[in-house]
Parts: structure tokens; sequence; C-alpha cells
């Protein structure tokens, strides 16, 4: 690509990064968007592939979010299409707080627009493939997210890699995704199961002592059973605790009560559930009914937005969780109280981690975009290969090149009783924020092999 | 692993649970035994008994009221759908009777959904019921026992109004020959829009007193579908008895195997049905009247 | 329906319509993948039509066979080093094939709403199956990601087809194939006895054939196509999700197949169309969200009310509406005056018509020894002794519920007795099946017509006839029917017989009552009978058609043996050689015309009784 050159209306993509380098005012870079449509320049060595360049020569450029609409997961489905919806409306707008964690978006990126697209995946795999193609097909998105299943998660990532479009999980908590199952077309922002086991094990053994026995409750796929291996692992080895029962249930499983009967029986002192979503729900409200609650201790490694709120706080009381955000952060991260602010006032309520991490990941998208000037998906990912350390709303972090993972903090909440809530959506305290680096494990060591960029 | 106090509570579970489904079950038969329609959606009436309750319930905060909201609610679904829809279909084939079925199950569904979103919703059992039951070998939730007893006596009702009234001497006549029954100058028409009703207050009653145990949500009733469909296939086709047998029999298979490995328990029930059907085709008291 | 005068219009008109749709179809808004996986589930469909449509078995559990398939080929080419796409698909199919089989021995134990049920929890254990213990095979929830898309080895080069449009000529070439294989078997005798089952099992099975293994060779191939479909799906998403396995896949085949119309073959296709299209534009050009299901059921629940057969059954109404069907007019136009004893007379003599060999010529050729019936404490039958010789006609009389009918479901098998031996022809038949009855010579006109009413006179009696040249099961799915050698004379003779050879093409469903009760009678001579027992032929007739009716007797008795129930006593006294008199299930006399007509308690038990009757009928 030729970058010396300015040249009005032939290369739009590059005049307008010197547009911005030569700080030229708003009134000169809102011309720009209408020069968008009339062709990018592409050299010989940058072939066309996926949906590039096709996909990002019109005036604007398109993102598809497969979410869960219906099932399992549809309620955190639905709130972190908002955080998507909130972050493409900064991007598009040069809100602050999307300046600051991308300085370099204005009013979009390099000069277009962001649309989204969004279709029910109902976190099944399949369906989540099926739109992502027909976006590709009528949308020529560049751009894919969305999984709240690590089921589709993984999919999608094998899909990504085969259609050459860059993929970011939404919440997916399995190990696999930035593990066995990884691409060099994937980055996931958000926390999963290794994570949530290393910064929630130290703190069972310290509060619970010793040679504890537990059951654990799991989902059976890959987010399940990545999770409960992890959190065992630590458990058993660091803390010579004794797995009594390991229930494996289907997701979507309504009626527990065969699964608690068996752990009512096990002899088991805590109830590790590792369920998500509505089966977390259920699960914790059938296993009160059973009596196992409160004579168990409940433990939720991998939080479950939305939880505390259906349940209850009768529940979720003294609970011990691991999760990616909760929104009192906002007292300690000013970034995090724009962003609650600006969500709430949209929304009229406060996020929970699954909008955050949505809104968090186009963020750091948009800047990985930006920064590289380009749209070609070698460009962006060798952009974001570089590991630097860039913002986030809880400090800063920085992806891992190796495994395209983000090294974020983990934070671990308590739940809070109901006459300790100060409003009602104070459902959990935060205990401690544990930093990313001392709670991942070493790149590689989940089989991560990438594979190629073209 | 095996200990007897397992046992025992595995088999109560399977005990809770089979009643409901033999009382889901036999809403299903009967519709099935008189009218000649499977009913596709009879786990959509499941569901919508759970949220006429669920409704209720927020509106006055009683349980009674809500049982009531539930039941009543669905039997006016079932008199309106029959009335409407599926009186047209009893010329018409089998095949038809399904797809229409189907069709309205989802319709049902999506419309919950498009109303109430796909949040779960839970109808808290009433204070005297809520806690638990020490039985001296183990301790049960209350309201489940309670619901063992509901479910019991909402069966009886069901037997009482089949084989104690005029009703439901009629019913089983229209089981065994509804031209018979046409020819002795019953009013056939309204039998039928009754018996649909009835029948679709059965799943409606028994989705609302599952409500405090399992929350409610759009599709909890697809499940539920296919499992009557097993235990009506284990008891045979339009037979009560067979359908209250059947849903006994499900229930401890389905605990019975979980205290093994909870993820073989379905496989075995459909194992059961398997051997069910080779070696009584009809089903455990069916008969081969009907097909 | 393919017509006989251009066979080959239905493969020429697909073909081109397979050509044309990716020119046409993305200007409505297709997109190339959505028009890829409208050929997956069409390729379903083609299968499932032949299930449903043709042989009237409505399955809720094709989503086993098309998640077997498809898991079996994607594990194949991403869990081992085999790479041959198409290779991977067929193996797919194969197993999917055998786990047809299987199955099909169980769920064709029953029929209807009970088949329908017994598929829907099969499917079930198969989801949990795939789900739990083979999890380590399938993935589980996860699925098998990584399928290659479809390749070609030439044996010099191998051809991969991975852009949408490469993809969709490979689809569409299996499509295609698919289609005209389905195209060849409805064509086939095979073909022909799946409608036979659809219309009416019982009639099929007692013209002598099995129809248990026509079903189950039905539901075989229809699972092949599920399972060759699952493959390409595999190959499609470069995914094969568990999802495939999920009772809603198969309520998806099910309500394709409804809303584009069912007994077309490419019905599904079109409703596969609709749906698809339907579930892209609500959620992604309306963007209804999770709303889009509720409006495609509604959708869905008005097809099902108003269009009874679908799409495609739609067209076809319209188009008899604006240019109304031929044979549906013919018989009012072309028929002219009802057959009438003249025209019987220049029919071909019956002994034309071929008849079973028998092992005997004279002597009996049917003995029964003590029968008895009883269901449950009702004895229908006790004790009846009664022999037929060769070249006999024999008639039947007793009062209502003296149990004639029972006696003659007994004597073709259709009723297993209690207690007694029958002997036709030398051989114990007593516990055989009523096809292999049939096959051995002796078959039966019903009382109440057993028709098939949506198929024409000469397919009705091509069923017939098939059943003596092809006997009881015959594999010949690819081969056509009227290629069958001796079926057209069969069919010809035997309707000229019935008086019915200018009405050959006509749809029985538009034929007179008297036309249908001599098709009823000329079924069963079309099977070749050598024992042929007539239920009340005369049943329902105007004093006119009775005596043309007893005429077309007379001429079919030559050289045949008949036992003949009916209340007409005039009739039939002047019809047969002898009478036998059942009363309250037993035997109370037996004698000629002569005898019977004297006999003081034959007058006094019965006749006396049966004056009234007829008059009152």
């Amino acid at each position: 690509m030729s970058q010396s050159k300015f040249t009005k209306g032939k290369a739009p993509v590059l005049s307008r990064r010197r547009v911005l380098h030569a700080g030229m005012g708003i009134a000169g870079a809102t011309l720009i968007p209408g020069l968008g449509g009339i062709g990018a320049v592409h050299a010989q060595d940058k072939p066309a592939m996926g949906t590039w360049p096709a996909g990002s020569q019109g005036s604007s450029v398109a993102i598809a979010a497969m979410v869960p609409l219906t099932g399992t997961y549809a309620v955190q489905g639905a709130d972190e299409l908002k955080g998507w919806e909130l972050a493409v409306e900064h991007i598009n707008t040069n809100h602050p707080l999307m300046k600051t964690l991308a300085p370099k978006i204005n009013n979009g990126v390099l000069g277009k627009k962001v649309v989204l697209k969004h279709a029910d995946s109902a976190a099944k795999p399949n369906q989540a493939l099926q739109a992502a193609q027909t976006f590709i097909n009528q949308d020529k998105v560049i751009l894919m997210t969305g999984s709240t299943s690590s089921a589709v998660a993984v999919a999608m990532n094998k899909f990504a890699q085969r259609e050459k479009i860059l993929y970011m999980p939404g919440i997916s908590g399995s190990n696999d995704t930035t593990g066995k199952d990884c691409v060099r077309y994937s980055f996931r922002q958000g926390f999963y199961g290794e994570m949530a086991a290393n910064a929630i094990g130290p703190v069972m053994v310290k509060q619970f002592g010793k040679n504890r026995k537990a059951a654990f409750m799991t989902p059976d796929y890959t987010y399940g059973h990545t999770t409960t291996k992890s959190v065992m692992d630590y458990l058993t080895k660091e803390g010579g605790w004794t797995v009594v029962t390991n229930q494996v249930s289907p997701l979507g499983t309504q009626d527990f009560s065969q699964y608690l009967t068996n752990i009512a029986n096990s002899g088991a002192e805590f109830l590790i559930n590792v369920n998500w979503g509505r089966d977390a729900v259920l699960s914790s409200q059938q296993a009160k009914q059973f009596g196992l609650l409160p004579k168990m201790t409940l433990v939720l490694p991998y939080q479950i937005p939305f939880m505390a709120k259906e349940a209850g706080p009768e529940i979720t009381a003294g609970v011990l969780a691991a999760t990616d955000f909760w929104w009192t952060l906002e007292d300690k991260y000013p970034l995090a109280k724009q962003f609650v602010e600006a969500f709430q006032k949209k929304y009229g309520y406060r996020p929970e981690w699954g909008a955050e991490n949505a809104y968090v990941s186009f963020a750091h998208w948009a800047r990985m975009v930006t920064e590289a000037g380009s749209f070609y998906p070698p460009d962006v990912i060798k952009q974001w290969e570089k590991g630097e350390t860039i913002p986030s709303l809880l400090g800063d972090v920085h992806y891992r090149p190796q495994d395209h993972q983000a090294v974020r903090p983990v934070i671990l909440v308590r739940g809070k009783a109901k006459k300790d809530m100060k409003n009602p959506e104070d459902f959990w305290e935060v205990i401690d924020i544990v930093p990313g680096d001392k709670v991942i494990q070493p790149p590689g060591e989940f089989g991560c092999k990438l594979g190629d960029y073209t | 692993m095996f200990s007897w106090g397992n046992f025992i509570s595995q088999c109560f579970n399977g005990l809770v649970l089979g009643a409901l489904l033999a009382l889901i079950s036999s809403g299903l038969t009967i519709i099935y035994g008189t009218l000649g329609v499977l009913n596709l959606a009879h786990g959509a009436m499941f569901m919508l008994g759970g949220y006429a309750g669920w409704v209720a319930y927020t509106q006055t905060g009683s349980f009674i009221v809500a049982i009531m909201a539930g039941a009543l609610f669905v039997m006016l679904v079932g008199v309106v759908t029959e009335r409407l829809i599926i009186r047209h279909f009893y010329a018409r084939p089998a095949e038809d009777q399904l797809l229409v079925t189907f069709g309205l199950g989802i319709v049902f569904v999506e419309t919950v959904r498009f109303f109430f979103g796909s949040l779960s919703k839970t109808v808290p059992p009433p204070a005297l019921l809520s806690g638990i039951t020490p039985l001296g070998f183990m301790v049960y939730p209350t309201y489940r026992l309670a619901l063992l007893g509901i479910v019991t006596v909402a069966l009886l009702v069901l037997y009482f109004i089949l084989y104690r009234t005029r009703i439901g001497m009629i019913v089983r006549a229209g089981i065994e020959d509804a031209v018979m029954v046409d020819s002795l100058g019953i009013n056939i028409q309204k039998v039928f829009m009754l018996v649909f009703g009835i029948g679709a207050m059965a799943a409606g009653f028994a989705g609302i007193v599952n409500a405090p145990v399992v929350a409610i949500a759009p599709d909890v009733g697809d499940a539920i579908l296919v499992q009557t469909f097993v235990v009506v296939v284990i008891g045979g086709v339009g037979s009560f008895g067979g359908a209250v047998l059947g849903g006994l029999i499900a229930g401890q298979i389905i605990s019975l195997t979980s205290m093994i490995d909870p993820a073989y328990s379905y496989v075995m029930l459909f194992v059961a049905m398997t051997l069910v059907l080779v070696l009584r085709p009809y089903g455990l008291l069916g008969t081969a009247g009907r097909e | 329906m393919p017509t006989r005068q251009r066979p080959y219009i239905v493969e020429i008109l697909t073909a081109l319509a397979l050509i044309a749709a990716p020119f046409v179809l993305p200007h409505l808004g297709f997109a190339p993948t959505t028009i890829n996986r409208i050929l997956i589930w069409g390729l379903v469909g083609i299968g499932f039509d032949l299930l449903f449509g043709f042989t009237g078995l409505l399955s809720f559990g094709q989503a086993a066979f098309f998640g077997t398939g498809g898991m079996f080929a994607a594990y194949l080419l991403t869990q081992t080093p085999f790479s041959n796409t198409i290779a991977a698909a067929f193996v797919g199919m194969i197993v999917a094939g055998i786990i047809g089989y299987l199955i099909g021995l169980l769920a064709l134990r029953r029929t209807g709403i009970y088949f329908a049920m017994i598929t829907v929890a099969i499917a079930e254990v198969f989801f949990f199956v795939e789900f739990n213990p083979l999890s380590a095979y399938t993935g589980g929830e996860n699925g098998l990601p990584g399928v290659p898309p479809p390749n070609l080895n030439l044996g010099f080069t191998t051809l991969t087809f991975d852009s949408n449009w490469e993809m969709y000529g490979f689809f569409a070439f299996w499509y295609f194939v698919g289609l005209v294989i389905a195209l060849r078997i409805v064509r086939s005798p095979v073909g022909l006895l799946l409608r036979a089952i659809r219309d009416n099992p019982l009639r099929a099975q007692a013209l002598g054939h099995n129809i248990h293994s026509y079903k189950l060779t039905v539901f075989i191939v229809a699972a092949m196509y599920s399972g060759f479909a699952g493959s390409l799906l595999a190959m499609l998403q470069g995914f094969m999700p568990p999802d495939a396995f999920m009772f809603a896949t198969s309520g998806e085949i099910v309500m394709q197949t409804a809303i584009g119309g069912a007994g077309w073959l490419f019905g599904p296709l079109l409703g596969a169309t609709v749906w698809l299209f339907l579930a892209d534009f609500f959620q992604t050009t309306l963007n209804l969200g999770a709303t889009w299901k509720l409006v495609l059921g509604i959708v869905f629940v008005l097809l099902v009310v108003f269009l009874r057969h679908g799409l495609v059954g739609a067209i076809v109404d319209v188009y008899h509406l604006v240019r109304p069907r031929k044979s549906a007019t013919a018989p009012t136009v072309d028929a002219g005056p009802r057959p009438s004893l003249a025209a019987a007379r220049t029919s071909p003599p019956a002994s034309e018509l071929r008849r079973k060999r028998t092992t005997g010529s004279t002597g009996p050729i049917l003995e029964v020894t003590g029968l008895t019936k009883r269901y449950g404490g009702l004895v229908a039958n006790s004790d009846i002794d009664f022999r037929v010789d060769h070249g006999e006609i024999r008639g039947i009389i007793g009062p209502n519920g003296a149990g004639k009918s029972t006696f003659f479901k007994m004597l073709t098998c259709e009723v297993i007795p209690t207690a007694g031996k029958i002997v036709f022809d030398g051989r114990d038949i007593t516990t055989l099946g009523v096809a292999d009855a049939c096959q051995l010579g002796l078959t039966k006109s019903y009382q109440i017509n057993q028709l098939f009413d949506r198929l024409t006179v000469r397919q009705n009696l091509a069923i017939a006839a098939l059943g003596e040249i092809r006997g009881k099961f015959k594999l010949d799915l690819l081969k056509g029917v009227s290629k069958v050698a001796g079926l057209d004379a069969q069919i010809e003779s035997t309707a000229a017989l019935v008086h019915l050879g200018e009405r050959l093409e006509t749809p029985v469903s538009d034929l007179a009552y008297g036309e249908k009760r001599r098709l009823e009678i000329g079924l069963a001579l079309a099977t070749s009978p050598s024992l042929l027992l007539l239920d009340e032929p005369l049943a329902g007739m105007s004093p006119q058609e009775r005596v043309e009716t007893v005429a077309l007797l007379k001429s079919i008795a030559h050289g045949r043996t008949m036992i003949v129930i009916d209340h007409d006593i005039d009739s039939l006294f002047e019809l047969v050689e002898r009478i036998t008199v059942l009363q309250e299930g037993r035997v109370l006399v037996e004698g000629t015309p002569e005898e019977i007509r004297t006999n003081a308690e034959v007058q006094e038990a019965y006749l006396g009784g049966i004056h009234d009757e007829a008059g009152a009928a």
C-alpha cells in the first residue's frame, strides 16, 4: 500500500491516518466517510481473503453477533448484546470512554461507521454457525462475536479460521477456547476456568482450610469439563481436598433432584457449582429445596450474570465466586465508572460482566484495527500479537501472542445478605482483584497451536 | 458409592417425578383415547399452566389462586383451541392433526416468550409447605412431599370424573366407539370439547404445581412432552391406568439409574420402552383396538 | 406426478431449475449458504417424502439418521487420516441405513400415531447416547469442528469445493442424483406398493404383498437419504453440530415437508426454501430477534389449517381450477351408457385370465375341520367342518351375526382361529399370514370396498396383479412398473372382465358405486386366485346392477372355485351349486339350493328374518 501519498478519494483509509496525524479538526475528518465507498487499494501481496476487501469497501463495516436470545443462556446473552450495542454506538460517536480505550477511532474506524448485526444462537453451535454464514454472505462482516457457550466459541473459532474472518468470543469459560482449540483468527478478552480456579482456589483453601470434601456440579460440555478440572486440580493438589462426587448434567437440565440427591448422600461439605445460566439458577434453587444449602457451602467458580437477581440473595449470600467484572469496581476504576454510568443511562440497570466483556472486546478490536490502519485481517492480527499493554475498564491488560488470550485481572466476590444490600443491584462485595499474570497458566500448557495467517 | 439412604431418597424422587408424569400423561391419553388426536402441544399446555399460575401468584400472592388460575386458564385454552382449530381436524388424517398440534405448541411457547421473555420465573411454595421435612432416614423438601399428595389427589379426582360420572361414562364409551356414542344421541361435539379441556387442564395443573420445584421457562414443556410419550407407550395408549402405571415406572427408572450415572437415566427409560414394545406391543395396559 | 407421455419431464425441469438457481435466487435475497442449506434439507426431504408422502409413515425421528450419518462422516474426516469426503458421505449413508434397519424393526411394529411417538422416543435415545456415552467420539455438546469442505479425488488431482458456489455445484449434483433415484423408486413396482400401503395397508397385504418388508425398505431408504445429507451438512459448515440429533431437527423436516407439500418429492425443497428464507428474512432483515419463531409458528399453523397439501398442492389445485383435470370430467363425457349385459357378452372369456396352478384338479381344494373362533367370552365360530371341491361354486348364507365374515377372515388367514385346521390345496394354512394365503391362490373380495382411493383403476389392478407376478417381496426399486412382464396384459384382461376397460386411467375416487364394486372384485381376480371368496358382492347394489353382477360372476366362475356370501338369496340360488347355512357360528345345514329352499329348519331359523332385512336395505 502506498503510505506516502495523500490522494483524495483514492485511498481514504490511509488518508484518514494522515488527517488525524496532522491534527486536523473534526470538520476535516467528517468529510472522509463520504469518500469511503470509492474503494480500497490493496497491493499484490494482500490477496482477497474471507470478506476482505469486500467487507470494508462500503461506507460502513459490519460486525455479526451470534447471541443466545432463547434457551438456557438467554438472559446472559441479552446483556452481552447490550454491551456490544453500546460499544458500537460509542465507536461511532467518539464517546470519551471509547476514545480512551481506542484513541484512534473517529466517529467510526478507519473512516467507516460500524454496524452491528445480530441473530439468536440459542447457545447452539449449529444455529450460531448458520447465522454467521448468512451474515458473511449478506453483510460481508469483518468481525464475528458471540458465544456464551464455549461449545459455540470452539465451533466459531474453527469456522473463523476456515473463513479467515476475525472472531472474538463473548463469554466463554472453557480453557480450550484459547487452549487446544485456539486459532489464529480468534482473541479472547474474558477470563476462563483455569484463571478462575487459580484465583478462587487460594482463597478457598485459606478461608475453609485444607482436606475438605467437595461435590461438583458440572455442565456436560467443554466449559464445564475444563473448568471443573482446573478447580479440582487446584483444590486436590494445593489444598488436599477430596472430590466426593462430580454430577455431570446436560446443558438445559430442568430438574436436578436426582443429581442433588446423590450429592446429599455423598458427605460433601462444599457444593462447587460450575453450572451456568439458567442451569445454575435452577440447580442452586433446588439445592436449597433439598436442604443442601445452607448445610453445604456454595461456591461459584465462574460467576453467572443475573444469577443473584434470579435466585435471590437468600441463595447467593456468603457465596464465593470468581468473575470478570462487578459494577462496584467503579469506585476504584474511573473507566469502569464511566461504563457503568453510560450503560445504566441507556438501559436502566447496571451492567454485569457479560456486557463488560462485550464492550471491552469491541473496544480492543477497534483499537487494533485503527492502530494497524488496515482491515486486512493479518495486519490486524499482527498488531494484536505485538502484545502491547492497553487499557481496559480494570486497568492495563495485554494479549499473549502465543494463544491470543488477554492477561487481565480476575475479580473475587462474595454474595451480600439482603440486609447489607445498599440498592436492589448490590448483590456482591468485591473481596479481591487478582492480577491476571498471577493466575494464568504458561502459554502452550493447554496445547494451543494457532494456525496460519492466510 | 451405594448407600441405602441414597437409594430410598432416589426412590422418593422417582415417586414424585412419576406421579407428575402420570398426571400429565393421563391428560394426553384421555384426549387421544376419546378424540383420536395426539396433542403435540401438550408440553406447551404444561408450560402455560405454570405461567398462568405465576401471573396469578404475582397478582394475588396466593398459591391456591395460582393453582386454580393455572388449571382453569389452560382448560380454557384447551376448549378454545378445540373449538377453533382441532375440531376441523377430526375428519382429516392423523398426520395433519400431528402437524397442527405441533405448530400450536410452537406458537404457545413463542407467545409466552414474547410476553414474558426467556428469564425463568419462580413460584415459591406456600410458607406452610416450604422448608425441609426430616423423615428419619433422610431429609426431604416439604413441598415435594406435598406435591406427591397434591398430584395423587388430582389423579383420584380425574379417576372419579372418568369412572364415576356420566360425562366419564360417555368419555370411556367414546374411547370404545365414537360412532356408537354419537348414535346414542349424545352431543359428542360438546363432549369432545370438554374432554380436550380436561386433558389440557391436567397438563396445566401439573405445570403450576410443579413450578415451585422447577422454575418455569418457555421451553419447560419440551422435555416433558417426549417423556410423556414414553410413559404413554409403556402404559398403553388411551389407557388411564396405563398412564399412571407408566408414569410411576418411568419415574423410578430415571431416578434409580441416576444413582449410578445420571447420564444414562434417559437412555434407560427408552430401553425400557423398547422392551415393552417388543414384549407387549400395545403397552402394559393397552389393547389392540386403537392405533 | 410423472406422466406416461413425458417420462423425464420432472428430471429435466429439476435440472434446469438447479442450473438457474444460482443466477436467480441471489436476486431474491437468498444468500449462497442459504441455498446450499436448502439443498441439504431438500435431500433429507426426498427420503422423508418417500416415507411420509408416499407410504404414509409420519416419522418424527429423522434427526437420528441425519445426525448419525453426519457424525460418522465428520468423525472419519476429522479424527482419522481419512480424507475422501465423498467416500465419507457414503459411509455415513450406509451407517444411517443400518441404524434405520434396526430402528425400523422396532418402530414398524406399530403404525399411525404410535409409530410417530416411537420414532420421537428412539430419536431421543440417539440424542442422549450421542451426548453422553459417546461424547468421546462425537464431541458431545461441542460437536465436531474442523470438517473439510467437499473434495473429489480424480486420481491425478483432487478438486476441492471450498467457495459457496463450488459447494453449490457439489450439493446440487447430489440433490439431482437423489431426486433421480427417488423418481425411479416412485415409478417402480415398489413405489406403487408404497402408495398402496399408504392408502390401504390391509388390502395391500391381502393382495399378497409383504407390506412390513416394504415399509422397512422405505424406512431404510429414508434413513440413507438423511444420513447422506447429514454428511453434506458437516462439509457445508465445516462443523458437525450435535443439534442435528435434536427433536427440533426432526420437527423442521416434518414442517418443511408439510409446508412444501408431501407426495411430490420436491415439496420439501420448496418447503425448505420458504422456511429458511423466512427465518433469514425475519431475523436479519426485519430484526425480529427471538420473535421470528413465533411468526414462523403462526405461519405454519395457518398453512396446515388452510393449505392441506402444502404449497405444491396449492399450485396443483390452482392449475386444476384453471384447467380442469381431464380424467375428472371423463366419466360424464366419454363413458357413455353404463356397461350392459351386451357388453358383458363381448368381453373376453374369463378363462383367458390367469389362474394359479393347484396341485390337484379334482377332489377337495379347501378342507376345514373343527374351526372355532372366540373373542374373549364371545364365540364367533364354533366347530365348523367345511369342504369345497375343485371347480365348485359354494354359497354361504346366514342371518346377521351368524359368523359368516369371521369365517371368511379365518379362511383368508386375516384372523387366526382359536382352534381347528384349514387345509388349502393339500397344505395346512391355519396359521399362515394373509399375504401368504393370497400368494397360494386364495383371496377375497370385501364386503365393504377396500380400494386404493387415491390411485387410478389401472394402478389398483396393477397392485393386485403385481402380487402374483412378483411374489410377496421383491426389491426391484429401480425398475419401471410398466416394464414388468405380463403386467399390462393382466390388468387389461381383468379390467375387461369387470367392464372397467374404458376407465383404466380414472382415479378410484371418481368411480360410481357400482364401478367400485366391480373393481373390488377385479382386485381379487387380478391376483389370479384358484379359490376366490366373495363377501357380499351384491351389497348395496340396485336390482339392475345385481343382475349384471351375477352375470359377471357367472362368467368369472368358469373353471374357478368360488365361495360366495350374500344376503340376496335369489341371486345366490341362481349362481351357486351348493349352499352352506350358518347360524350362531355353527353349520346349520348344507345342500343344493333346492334342498335349502325347502328345508324347514332354514325357513324357520333364517329365511323368515332375512326378508324383512332385505326390505329395509
